[in-house]
């Protein structure tokens, strides 16, 4: 018998050009938000909701809150009493949240769920922020007394790319200025009124300095604060939702395959391990490549365009090749020649990603598999790829550590 | 739901055309570098003209500053007028900032006109004056070529724009600047008609006016505390009016009160105290202080009575509890619930509250038709342009039965589409733009 299915009904993201702080409001404003806004938008009642599933790094750090699966029961009365549940893994804790509330429906537990996924970072200054985000490393062997060592391990990401292949720094400038220019066709990125073109990404003076290593502040994702809601559900389900809408459930795209391997913590251990391998990162290649064969694809010619997870623009490179749209260490061919470009032979981050559209840590992954969904329904605006029928995303956790790819498609 | 995934219009609409370079006129000013700046993120030439190759520089230095980005200089060259032939050579949008003065401007349109591509595209930043007069007499190159551009100031901050079209205006050139300014800009635009101070200002001074009327009686303090964040706003509306300058209040307020003659007419009467204390100098926050001004590290206040300042600590306000009932809800996202509270609460303060947040509904209703051609580009010009709940966000959490309620209570017109209304009727429409963002928690 073949896995049960999972669609994507759709779901909401709040506009990551906000500041909650600024606006005063909790934690569980910005989830009463994503929930709302996406009962609202998919058109999904309250009792239908069987489940729900929230992704969420460090609100215990950010917020001084825990037990946030909890805070779900808050958004309507109708949810008292729900089963829900919090899930982490860094950066990628959007992903392992959707993962566990897919592997439910496969499971037959439930026909409905909800994934929330969200973090509020601008409560505390860009210091004390990157200090937090050093817990997704080895906090004590590679952020402990460092300042800001995300872009220090990322750098080093780069490092290992020059040192195997060769890398130019003009073509993480690229990457960045894609990104930021995505960005402004994306109503919800959070950079979309920004200074940034490519002299701006290009230019190496103070107004954009370097953060940690040769990773610069035009080469960084955001902090960000944001949620994301989606819903998931089992063909049954699925199937009474497009009866009632008359519209055909052949129309409502599901998760078609999915990829989730982790890597051991420590940025050095992992690139001591692949000394000799063709990736840098053959575990993210791994999980990109296990998510194509469940998918029943040969490859990413198979695949209109992908979120990827560019943390810093190194990241981005990194999967360029670890996607194959170009040989390992080729990936500057792909930049040169356009194929990521919105109308290009294989788009990436449309919607800006994490540079242009922002981070908010545990709500990437949500926001990855929400920006799929648009993508293939037809329904991502100014940033839609002209024809895209299945879309695939790369959430990492830590620096590469964690890594999950989801194929959505109709 | 659709399967139908075609390319955007608006990306398609960036076709039409291209901007590969910019001529600004009176880049020395404000409005004039901060345009300019806006268009260097995009455009790969970008030339400051001013009334000296000096004050050009200084445009340009200012544009820098603002956008924090030296590489803003490889984009940009400098001149005087002197230079102007030159440049519009190879202009393909001449963009027009000098000073807020119908003969300045048509005298400058005159040489642009003479010295201009025929197919370039001319547009001015004015907030006011008439598009079609601006245009009148030309030829039918240049008309078809001319717009209004308002960006609002600071541009690099408040991304509400309006185009404004002449009844000559090629549709061509209206749809490329709505989707440049759009996805290369990052401006959210909405087309208004030729009418006094357009669509933001028209509405926005209306409600500020009524505002400054009332602080005559009530007190700057009073007025800005029943009027606060908890309505819909993120900045308080006399402490705006100090903001944007009382001499540029004025300039609007008398504009629109000279060329309008609506249901709000007296609301938009400039108080006499305002135009006594702008007569002797007091212009808000550029000239040191307006309603709200500092003695050392004293916090001050205007008494309109006398002109003179009082310390803010020595103001006694009324009993106002409702305001922190109504920010707690704001601060759980349950705007609905906190509009319930507001519209409950006793005392004057609240009835006031209600009475300006009534105005303002009901005046942005009404004007549709004249000023925008649905309420929905007026919602998206009061929320983008003045960082106001949009009209429609407010009559949808406070439910149109009760809006109506509210304008009957403050003796005000219910517009129609208010009064047909019942309480499940939606009127804001707009997916990508979060209402709760309108609405500061205190």
């Amino acid at each position: 018998m073949s896995t049960p299915e999972v669609f994507v009904l759709g779901g909401y993201q709040t506009d990551f050009g906000r500041n909650w702080t600024k606006e005063r409001k909790h934690f569980s404003a910005l989830m009463r938000e994503s929930v709302v806004g996406a009962m609202e938008t998919v058109d999904i009642a309250a009792e239908d909701i069987q489940s729900a599933h929230v992704g969420n790094f460090a609100a215990e750090l950010y917020c001084m809150q825990g037990h946030l699966g909890a805070f779900f029961t808050e958004v309507d009365p109708e949810f008292s009493g729900l089963p829900t549940s919090r899930h982490e893994a860094a950066c990628a804790s959007g992903s392992i949240a959707l993962l566990a509330a897919s592997a439910e429906i496969e499971a037959g537990r439930y026909d409905m769920q909800a994934v929330v996924g969200i973090e509020q970072m601008k409560t505390v200054d860009s210091a004390l922020g990157g200090s937090y985000l050093g817990t997704a490393a080895w906090y004590e062997k590679e952020a402990e007394g460092i300042d800001f060592p995300f872009p220090k391990l990322f750098g080093r990401l780069g490092d290992e790319y020059d040192a195997r292949y060769g890398l130019q720094d003009e073509h993480l400038a690229e990457i960045s200025r894609l990104n930021y220019d995505n960005a402004k066709l994306n109503p919800n990125a959070q950079t979309r009124t920004w200074y940034m073109n490519r002299d701006h990404a290009l230019s190496r003076g103070d107004d954009n300095a370097q953060v940690g290593g040769r990773i610069r502040l035009a080469d960084c994702s955001q902090v960000t604060d944001g949620a994301v809601c989606v819903f998931l559900a089992s063909r049954r389900y699925a199937q009474e939702y497009a009866a009632k809408r008359g519209i055909s459930i052949n129309d409502i795209p599901r998760i078609k395959g999915w990829g989730h391997n982790t890597a051991r913590l420590r940025f050095e251990d992992k690139v001591a391990e692949s000394k000799d391998a063709e990736y840098v990162l053959p575990h993210v290649r791994s999980t990109v490549t296990s998510a194509m064969e469940r998918a029943g694809m040969s490859g990413v010619e198979d695949i209109d365009g992908i979120e990827t997870h560019d943390c810093f623009t190194t990241s981005e490179y990194m999967a360029i090749d670890h996607f194959g749209i170009t040989a390992p260490g080729e990936s500057w061919k792909a930049v040169e020649e356009g194929w990521l470009e919105i109308d290009g032979k294989t788009p990436i981050n449309p919607s800006g990603g994490l540079i242009g559209a922002g981070h908010p840590v545990g709500a990437t992954g949500v926001r990855q598999l929400l920006d799929a969904t648009k993508q293939v329904t037809g329904q991502a605006g100014d940033y839609q790829v002209a024809g895209a029928k299945n879309f695939q995303t790369l959430n990492i956790g830590g620096s590469g550590t964690t890594s999950c790819s989801f194929i959505v498609g109709v | 739901m659709t399967t139908s995934t075609l390319s955007s219009p608006g990306r398609e609409a960036l076709r039409l055309r291209s901007l590969d370079h910019v001529v600004v006129l009176g880049a020395n000013g404000t409005m004039g570098y901060g345009s300019a700046a806006l268009f260097t993120n995009a455009v790969p030439q970008v030339t400051f003209l001013a009334r000296s190759k000096d004050k050009a520089d200084e445009g340009l230095a200012a544009a820098v500053k603002q956008v924090r980005s030296e590489s803003l200089a490889l984009r940009a060259d400098t001149g005087s007028y002197d230079d102007l032939a030159s440049a519009l050579q190879t202009a393909d949008l001449v963009f027009e900032a000098v000073a807020e003065d119908m003969d300045l401007k048509k005298q400058i349109f005159d040489q642009v006109e003479d010295q201009m591509r025929p197919d370039a595209i001319v547009a001015t930043v004015s907030s006011g004056l008439s598009i079609n007069e601006l245009a009148a007499g030309r030829s039918d190159a240049f008309q078809r070529n001319f717009c209004g551009l308002h960006f609002f100031n600071p541009p690099n901050v408040i991304v509400g724009t309006e185009l404004i079209a002449s009844a000559q205006t090629d549709p061509e050139v209206l749809d490329f600047l709505e989707a440049f300014c759009r996805i290369r800009l990052g401006r959210d635009m909405v087309r208004t008609s030729d009418t006094p101070a357009f669509a933001g200002n028209r509405v926005g001074f209306k409600v500020l006016n009524e505002c400054a009327q009332m602080a005559e009686e009530l007190g700057p303090m009073l007025v800005d505390a029943i009027v606060g964040p908890y309505t819909g706003r993120a900045l308080t509306p006399l402490a705006t009016i100090d903001l944007v300058g009382w001499d540029v209040h004025q300039a609007i307020v008398d504009n629109v009160h000279a060329l309008t003659n609506d249901e709000a007419h007296d609301t938009l009467e400039l108080p006499g105290y305002m135009r006594e204390l702008i007569a002797n100098g007091t212009l808000g926050n550029k000239t040191g202080g307006g309603f709200f001004s500092r003695d050392g590290d004293t916090q001050t206040v205007l008494d309109p009575a006398r002109g003179t300042y009082v310390p803010q600590d020595s103001i006694e306000l009324p009993d106002m509890s409702y305001v922190d009932e109504v920010a707690n809800l704001y601060s759980q996202a349950r705007y609905r619930e906190g509009m319930a509270v507001l519209l409950t609460a006793k005392g004057p303060e609240a009835a006031i509250a209600r009475k300006v947040m009534a105005g303002y509904i009901s005046y942005s209703f009404e004007r549709v038709g004249e000023v925008c051609a649905n309420i929905s580009d007026i919602d998206r010009i009061m929320g983008s342009g003045f960082n106001w709940a949009p009209p429609s966000v407010l009559v949808d959490f406070l439910g149109a039965p009760a809006a109506a309620e509210m304008m009957h209570e403050a003796g005000i017109t219910v517009p129609d589409a208010i009064a047909n209304a019942d309480a499940n009727t939606r009127f804001f429409d707009n997916p990508n733009t979060n209402r709760g963002r309108f609405f500061v928690a205190g």
